[in-house]
């Protein structure tokens, strides 16, 4: 039995923000409450040994649940697979983490799901719940077999990476998806406003001329999937919104009830296109990070609501990939490790978002949207959960990150504020940065 | 001044005192380089490698004359643009050439933004021969050494810069040089090329040609990429010909007698008519050799070994 005295609880789904006593027990959270005495907790531990943590100056919050990470597992184990990318996750506060289905093959059918699923449990970390394809081989002309993968372990469906760039199949999907009760989440690029593009198309982009993205590359399918959501009822939930246009169509559409949420990067909420350097292919990523005003509405959204959640995109590859021309560098950002960190530093600290929100958007809303266990702390829940320490500071750098990935903004940087203690169903996974 | 840069990447971040600099060592390399002994032992046992990852007899000739006016010795791989995806990685290729001991590479690649990347990785200077569509730094340094030796100093002069300028490296360069120097600078073409977003340039930029061309007294015209209208950027050869080719009515509307360059190669009757073409072919070959002159000027300075002009 874990003991957790004296701690700041940050637990949006009981509106609790105070210090209190923790107890866990059997996997599951026991009691959460204000001064238990010694005599009270021995009592509840029936026999078994009690560890104790002094929680004073320290928060405590249930575990983070990361709705959009890519492992690269099965076909890319170079850039990542789903052990050290669950590694990463604990190291970095996650306790779930759904896994995105581009691997290679695509995770398109009930097999290559169950395979996911059980080398999640084999790692023994996060939980790692697999995403399927929305469209057999990512292709976007036939829908996979949705009702079976859901069987399978599957939670969601995306052809992530890649936009279904067919309205009609979407619509499709929108409609099939009914059968499992999942989200469609969707990969909003239209194709030919994107073109082959590198960076938001801006004053940025025109000074140093790296190929340029629109906004509307990402605003137009996102009005386009929110009309069709509309349309068929269908259950959306949008991945990595970018753009100021982008969070006024939902906003909108979530006043006439539409039933979607989205989702933001922390990336897209930190940097904005002006502070990318010619070769800074760490900040190259898709979509691509927006101006200050998108980042300011993005920020603005997730304030209000119209955003539900914050997720990672964690999106691994090696040093050799990434050093390269900035043309030739593939997108994506690897963040499993920093991205908690970075979001207190950037955001919670500033004053821009309080912690309370961040949990509820990084832990609760995924947990309800995606009807998975997790993202409380109520007695019976099960025990995911984080400790983090606002003054622990770290470098990061080669020497500990676990994920097979450097391709970080913050490598070499000094951070404060990380989690160092993580606990997966009861069981300590991560304790002062290191990961059991 | 003291030279104390490392490479040369981008006018971006030059400073004027810099770039005057430059050009007035480029004066003194034009004398050396129309002598009829044209052979210096300054550089003899350097060694200047010239990496060119897209075709270019042209700049790449310019730099190797530069190079072994100087005395040193130079070597040439081109590398074919199919092979950038299978073979070797640029990094992979930067580390063998600093392993032999380069003391000079010229890259010229496809991406923007290579040049930096090199740069960075090796111990070697570095000079950009144009990376993508980011920058062509010598390219604007000949220019403007040609413009300065027709017009003497710039200060306050009015130069237009015509047509593809948002896939134009050179008129990036340009653009940053030019206003260095105090030169009032307008970017002209259609809106799909001459983009808002070419606003980070920091010059005036139009769509209407002709209101700009008053008082010019420089127009440059671009080379216009024929398959861009392939990608709907331009609706046809005919139209833009119409709205933005250079022809001798057109210039008399500068009021002045205007000097028009052109980086080359050029298409004829499409972004200049023929009469105004065979004005600027004179202009070219002095441009040819102005390069040779810029290019002894950059290698000199950065492997020269003394902060000094060449007595």
């Amino acid at each position: 039995m874990w003991w957790l005295k004296d701690v700041m609880v940050i637990d949006p789904s009981q509106n609790i923000s105070a210090p209190q006593d923790v107890l866990i027990k059997d996997k599951m959270v026991l009691e959460v409450s204000t001064a238990m005495t010694e005599e009270d907790v021995l009592a509840k531990a029936q026999g078994e040994s009690v560890e104790t943590v002094n929680g004073k100056g320290k928060y405590l919050f249930p575990g983070l649940i990361d709705v959009h990470t890519h492992l690269r597992e099965p076909g890319q184990e170079d850039k990542e697979d789903i052990l050290s990318g669950s590694r990463a996750a604990v190291r970095g506060g996650f306790t779930t983490i759904l896994a995105m289905a581009n691997t290679q093959p695509p995770i398109d059918n009930r097999a290559l799901v169950e395979f996911v699923r059980r080398q999640g449990e084999r790692a023994g970390y996060a939980h790692v719940l697999p995403i399927g394809t929305v469209t057999k081989g990512m292709q976007g002309s036939e829908l996979v077999e949705m009702a079976d993968m859901k069987a399978g372990g599957a939670v969601a469906f995306s052809d992530d990476g890649k936009n279904i760039q067919n309205p009609e199949m979407m619509r499709l999907a929108l409609e099939y998806a009914k059968l499992t009760g999942f989200p469609i989440i969707s990969h909003c690029e239209d194709k030919d406003l994107a073109g082959d593009g590198l960076m938001r198309r801006g004053v940025a982009s025109g000074r140093m001329g790296l190929r340029g993205i629109p906004a509307s590359a990402e605003s137009v399918i996102v009005a386009r999937d929110l009309i069709l959501a509309e349309e068929t009822g269908g259950k959306l939930h949008l991945a990595h919104i970018s753009t100021s246009e982008s969070v006024e169509l939902i906003r909108r559409a979530k006043a006439r009830g539409v039933n979607v949420t989205a989702e933001v990067n922390p990336h897209h909420l930190i940097y904005c296109d002006e502070e990318i350097g010619i070769t800074d292919t760490d900040l190259k990523v898709n979509p691509p990070l927006g101006s200050i005003e998108d980042r300011e509405a993005l920020i603005e959204g997730l304030r209000d609501g119209t955003i539900d959640m914050i997720a990672t995109d964690h999106a691994p590859h090696t040093q050799a990939e990434k050093a390269r021309p900035f043309a030739e560098a593939p997108f994506g950002i690897a963040s499993l490790e920093t991205a908690l960190s970075a979001v207190w530093s950037y955001l919670v600290l500033s004053g821009r978002l309080s912690l309370d929100r961040v949990i509820e958007a990084w832990s609760m809303a995924p947990a309800q949207r995606f009807g998975l266990n997790g993202g409380t702390l109520k007695p019976g829940a099960i025990a995911d959960m984080v400790l983090f320490d606002p003054n622990f500071s770290e470098m990061i750098d080669s020497t500990n990150l676990v994920s097979k990935a450097r391709n970080t903004p913050f490598l070499g940087n000094i951070m404060e504020g990380f989690p160092v203690m993580v606990w997966v169903e009861g069981k300590l996974v991560q304790r002062d940065r290191v990961v059991q | 001044m003291k030279w104390q840069r490392k490479d040369i990447l981008a006018i971006e971040d030059m400073s004027v005192e810099e770039i005057r600099h430059i050009l007035h060592t480029a004066k003194v390399m034009k004398e050396i380089l129309m002598r009829p002994i044209k052979k210096l032992p300054t550089l003899k046992g350097k060694s200047v490698v010239n990496l060119f990852y897209e075709a270019s007899t042209r700049t790449r000739t310019s730099f190797e004359m530069a190079a072994k006016v100087l005395g040193a010795d130079t070597t040439s791989i081109a590398v074919a643009q199919s092979s950038v995806s299978k073979g070797e990685s640029l990094y992979d290729t930067a580390k063998t050439i600093q392993a032999m001991r380069a003391d000079v590479v010229i890259l010229r690649h496809p991406s923007s933004g290579s040049a930096k990347f090199l740069a960075d990785i090796l111990d070697p200077a570095v000079i950009n021969a144009g990376d993508g569509q980011h920058a062509h730094p010598t390219q604007a340094l000949l220019d403007i050494f040609t413009m300065q030796e027709h017009l003497g100093e710039l200060e306050g002069k009015n130069v237009v810069i015509v047509g593809d300028v948002l896939h134009s490296r050179v008129a990036r360069s340009n653009a940053w040089c030019l206003q260095k120097m105090g030169v009032n600078v307008t970017l002209a073409g259609p809106p799909t090329l001459v983009p808002a977003e070419m606003e980070g340039l920091g010059v005036n930029m139009t769509h209407d040609l002709d209101s700009a061309l008053p008082g010019a007294d420089i127009v440059m015209a671009l080379r216009l990429q024929l398959e861009r209208q392939k990608s709907g950027l331009f609706p046809s050869l005919r139209e833009y010909s119409h709205l933005y080719g250079l022809t001798t009515d057109r210039l008399k509307k500068t009021g002045k007698q205007s000097i028009v360059l052109h980086p080359g190669p050029m298409n004829r009757g499409v972004e200049i008519s023929d009469d105004v073409a065979n004005g600027v072919d004179a202009l070219i070959e002095r441009q040819v050799t102005n390069g040779v002159a810029i290019r002894m000027a950059l290698i000199y300075l950065l492997i020269g070994g003394s902060g000094n002009v060449v007595a």
